[in-house]
């Protein structure tokens, strides 16, 4: 499999040329730029998001409504909450990962379709605008699962159709970038590279690629009809002319529990290299991690009635309830084999490796309660409580969010060049990892007790556990600013990072930092295993690399691990 | 690739378990996993239905087996980084191993086991609580932005046992003696103690969710069609009825509360201690209601009024409602520059034409999210002339 080697068109700058930032707010079809396009503009809607979720927290500090001016108005917040959270900060953020890792980790020099990596970016920025501008028309405000008729005939304003259109655009612009991933991945890996020579992140992007060309098209569909019934009159919703409201709730869910793994697979990714790099330790079953994304993808089509179990036809529950205890496995295989990835390791607690570890510790909570809502009669009680909404924070924030930081601290020295603050990003760490838990966890009791989700008065007995969430919460969202100040400081303070400061045997580190514009000096020869740390080759490998490209840690206070010696392994590969 | 031979990687790689380990640390998961489940009692409400008695105990189970995990990962996770941290001045990598073949087997199969036995559990609990007893008391709840309501039958059968038959008024009579009946409606759910309630659920706008903590179960209602849960409760007491399904502006006040002064409002399910009480506490009293109807017309609104859903929207002391999503009705009769600002000179004709058209015109700072009660049976939320009549003459009596 050849890489390509023509001049790729539309590349402004040279080879030798340092990027300005103008080159970043314009038009470029460098995967690199548009990787981090990606990347800054979700980093906006977090911002966004989180004052949202903090009005929410806000408003529930007491059991009456006092903060936002009516019902309508805290329904408005969670609705935005939620859906920037979702279509304007995870995935996007996570396809920004993929474009600027994607290329650099098989050694090429771009995405396959360079032009249409940059058409799928160019469709984020209006569609976000388009959404949050629907707050002059009415904002949306049926939840970020739109379930009609509430969004239909029971929402006068156009915000919702706006809503609509714009998470049509967002699904279009996520699978023009599935399909770029797919062909890349397939096509474009150097000599030597098959498929189970790849590194886990890319197994990852692969899954997470094939299930959403596989499952977004069926939230254009149900979208399609949601925006009919509200602006052409048709009736696909509306049960008196004979539509049903349950179609749309399982057209949605068939994309949107997918969605969920859209969201962690490339987490999971980003755990398996940030954790065997600085524990600097070979991946742990690699074959297994690779192979349970792809049963998570798949098994993943045939759960996704489990957010039904309070509205399907009852017969329905249990075919629903076994497919959604089966994916806990291929789940379970992976916590068991980055817990034996890091097992026996040489563990370096710098940033990224805690946010690293602490996604297992706190991803596993949101397994735990996953399965137990998985079984039918359970949820029949905390069914769309707070129970709920505890479950999937630990999934996305303690999963999606903190792999999405610990891919920050891991990868930020190859972006840009330069070291982020370590203290500043144990600070980070040590803030986000106890308010994140004291700001979920309390909220597993309140679902059961008896508080549903998404209301804005609650029962007074509540309030005391509602205070404790709510407190912890501003201490999370103040938590993210020491990372964009410890960003910007790195910026200004420009601590050279050097080629691979981490020592990985990747190919993102196998180039200058950051790297030029068509990526690699030459044609980069990747190491065999690329997680084969503590053997003599690799060792051999990272001192050729280190003669090219120079001194891998030029700034770091204490020198990565450069084992000439593995400390014991006489077997080695 | 030379792999290292799979059997001896882990004595290789210094991070072997010997058996007595792997001993002490399963006692210490399951013991873990024990103790964490001892907490249940406290994290649910009191258990109010055979459901819940099940549903617990499954619950119990599942927090047993996931204390567990929860011990074993976190416990590994803690011993990694103590065990295995960096320490200074060492500059090695770790072992090269690869994977371990049987150990990969262990983490898969196990779990696969494991989550088996929670399905079939949860299975059999299904099965039990999903069947409908022959003997079931028939409620109707309705549910509406933002209140429930729940109807009743009565029939020649389910008189009170002292009825005065001359005293009921004739089309009542005809109702009643009537195959179907007549129902009337309470925005409580009234049952006792060992008697089975199924609960048929109809929607008048948008989905709503019926969910009571206390007896563990949740139905959705969902627009254009009927659905329905059974229970029995076990214990006398009075449980929150609560919407768990988004209604839209009004969605947290659609549950039972208490008033300031400390009494039920909204909707609460009320379980008697047996049927004999349920008959003279609640169903014979609000049988009689219509039976013997007031005469004074105001007596009759305050009572008619409650068969609607306006508690949902409105605060009205007298009623002990809270609702905050339309203007209050206290002291409604005293609002004269309303009824300037409508254009009506008379408060009843003002009244009456909020009722029966609510849009007409609207109080500033609300919108237009009322029901509209038409006259006419064939249309949704009929209110009869009667009635609006009693309930103008109720309100017309709130005055400040």
């Amino acid at each position: 499999m050849a890489t390509i080697s023509a001049p790729l068109p539309g590349i402004q700058v040279s080879e030798e040329g340092k990027l300005r930032i103008g080159d970043y707010l314009k038009w470029s079809v460098d995967h690199k730029i548009i990787g981090v396009q990606y990347a800054v503009t979700a980093l906006f809607f977090f911002i966004i998001g989180g004052a949202l979720a903090m009005a929410i927290r806000w408003e529930l500090l007491t059991p009456a409504l006092d903060v936002a001016a009516d019902g309508t108005a805290y329904n408005q917040f969670f609705t935005m909450h939620g859906t920037v959270m979702i279509f304007l900060w995870i995935i996007p953020m996570m396809a920004g990962f993929g474009n600027y890792l994607v290329p650099l980790m098989l050694g090429a020099k771009d995405m396959a379709f360079p032009w249409l990596n940059a058409f799928a970016f160019w469709l984020i920025p209006p569609a976000g605008v388009l959404m949050i501008l629907g707050y002059f028309a009415g904002q949306a405000q049926a939840g970020w699962t739109a379930y009609p008729p509430l969004s239909t005939m029971f929402s006068d304003g156009d915000g919702q159709t706006m809503w609509a259109i714009a998470i049509h655009l967002l699904g279009a612009s996520s699978i023009l970038g599935a399909l770029n991933f797919i062909v890349t991945i397939r096509n474009m890996r150097p000599e030597g590279m098959g498929y189970f020579q790849m590194p886990l992140f890319v197994w990852a992007m692969l899954a997470t690629s094939i299930i959403i060309v596989m499952a977004t098209p069926f939230l254009a569909g149900g979208l399609t009809l949601l925006i009919l019934d509200r602006v052409a009159g048709t009736a696909f919703f509306n049960p008196a002319q004979g539509g049903d409201v349950l179609l749309w709730q399982n057209v949605f869910w068939f994309y949107s529990h997918p969605a969920v793994y859209i969201m962690v697979l490339p987490g999971f990714g980003m755990l398996s290299e940030v954790l065997s790099v600085h524990a600097r330790k070979n991946v742990f079953g690699y074959r297994a991690i690779a192979l349970s994304s792809m049963a998570i993808a798949l098994v993943g089509f045939t759960v996704w009635a489990h957010h039904m179990f309070t509205s399907l036809t009852p017969s329905l529950r249990i075919p629903f309830m076994v497919t959604s205890m089966i994916i806990a496995v291929p789940t379970g295989i992976k916590i068991f084999s980055w817990i034996g990835t890091i097992w026996g390791g040489k563990i370096r607690f710098n940033s990224a490796m805690l946010f690293g570890l602490g996604f297992l510790s706190m991803f596993v909570i949101g397994g735990i309660s996953g399965v137990m809502l998985a079984a039918v009669p359970f949820d029949l009680h905390v069914h769309d409580t707070y129970f709920v909404v505890s479950h999937f924070h630990f999934v996305l924030y303690g999963g999606s969010v903190l792999a999405i930081y610990a891919g920050i601290y891991h990868w930020w020295p190859k972006v840009t060049g330069t070291l982020l603050n370590e203290s500043m990003g144990k600070w980070h760490f040590w803030l986000t990892y106890v308010s994140f838990f004291f700001t979920f966890f309390p909220m597993h009791l309140l679902g059961m007790l008896g508080m549903p989700r998404r209301v804005a008065v609650y029962a007074p007995e509540f309030q005391t556990l509602n205070s404790i969430v709510s407190f912890a919460s501003f201490v999370l969202g103040i938590s993210t600013f020491i990372l964009l100040y410890n960003m910007v400081y790195s910026l200004i303070k420009r601590k050279q990072a050097g080629p691979n400061p981490w020592r990985a045997l990747t190919l993102e580190w196998a180039t200058s930092s950051p790297p030029p514009a068509h990526n690699f000096h030459g044609d980069p020869v990747p190491y065999k295993n690329p997680y084969g740390y503590g053997t003599e080759a690799a060792y051999r490998y990272l001192e050729a690399q280190e003669a090219e490209l120079g001194k891998s840690w030029p700034n770091l206070e204490e020198e990565p691990a450069r084992a000439l010696k593995p400390s014991s392994s006489p077997a080695g590969d | 690739m030379n792999l290292p031979k799979l059997g001896n990687t882990q004595k290789q790689g210094g991070g072997g378990f010997p058996v007595v380990w792997i001993v002490i640390g399963g006692l210490i998961v399951i013991v873990g996993g024990y103790l964490i489940s001892l907490v249940t009692p406290s994290i649910l409400p009191r258990a109010g239905s055979a459901q819940a008695v099940l549903i617990d105990d499954l619950f119990r189970f599942m927090l047993f087996i996931g204390g567990g995990v929860f011990v074993l990962v976190e416990g590994l996770l803690l011993v990694s980084v103590i065990r295995f941290r960096h320490r200074k001045g060492d500059r090695a990598d770790g072992p090269p191993i690869q994977g371990n073949t049987t150990l990969e087997f262990v983490w898969t199969v196990i779990p696969a086991i494991v989550v088996t036995v929670i399905a079939i559990y949860a299975f059999v609990v299904w099965q039990q609580i999903e069947t409908v007893p022959p003997n079931s008391q028939q409620v109707g709840a309705l549910g509406q932005r933002y209140a429930w309501s729940f109807s009743y039958e009565a029939n020649s059968e389910t008189l009170p046992p002292d009825v005065n038959m001359d005293a009921v008024p004739e089309d009542v009579v005809t109702r009643i003696s009537s195959e179907e009946g007549l129902t009337f409606t309470s925005p409580q759910l009234h049952t006792w103690v060992n008697q089975p309630v199924n609960v048929s659920m109809e929607t008048d706008d948008v989905n709503h969710a019926f969910w009571i903590p206390g007896m563990r179960i949740k139905q959705d209602l969902l627009a254009g069609r009927v659905t329905s849960i059974a229970f029995t409760p076990i214990e006398a007491g009075v449980y929150r009825i609560v919407c768990a399904e988004l209604c839209g502006g009004g969605h947290g006040n659609m549950a039972g509360i208490v008033t300031p002064s400390g009494e039920l409002s909204g909707a609460w399910l009320i379980v008697h201690p047996d049927e004999e009480t349920y008959l003279r506490e609640f169903y014979y009293p609000e049988l009689e209601k219509i039976l013997y109807p007031p005469t004074d017309p105001a007596l009759l609104g305050r009572q008619v009024i409650q068969n609607y859903p306006c508690s949902g929207c409105h605060i009205l002391d007298d009623l002990g409602w809270v609702g905050v999503t339309g203007p209050t009705l206290n002291g409604i009769a005293s609002r004269s520059a309303r009824l300037t600002a409508s254009g009506y000179s008379d408060m009843a004709d003002y009244l009456h034409a909020s009722i029966r058209n609510p849009g007409e015109y609207l109080v500033p700072g609300y919108n237009n999210l009322m029901i509209q009660f038409n006259a006419d049976p064939a249309q949704p939320n009929y209110m009869s002339d009667a009635d609006l009549d009693a309930i103008v003459a109720y309100l017309l009596t709130q005055t400040q």
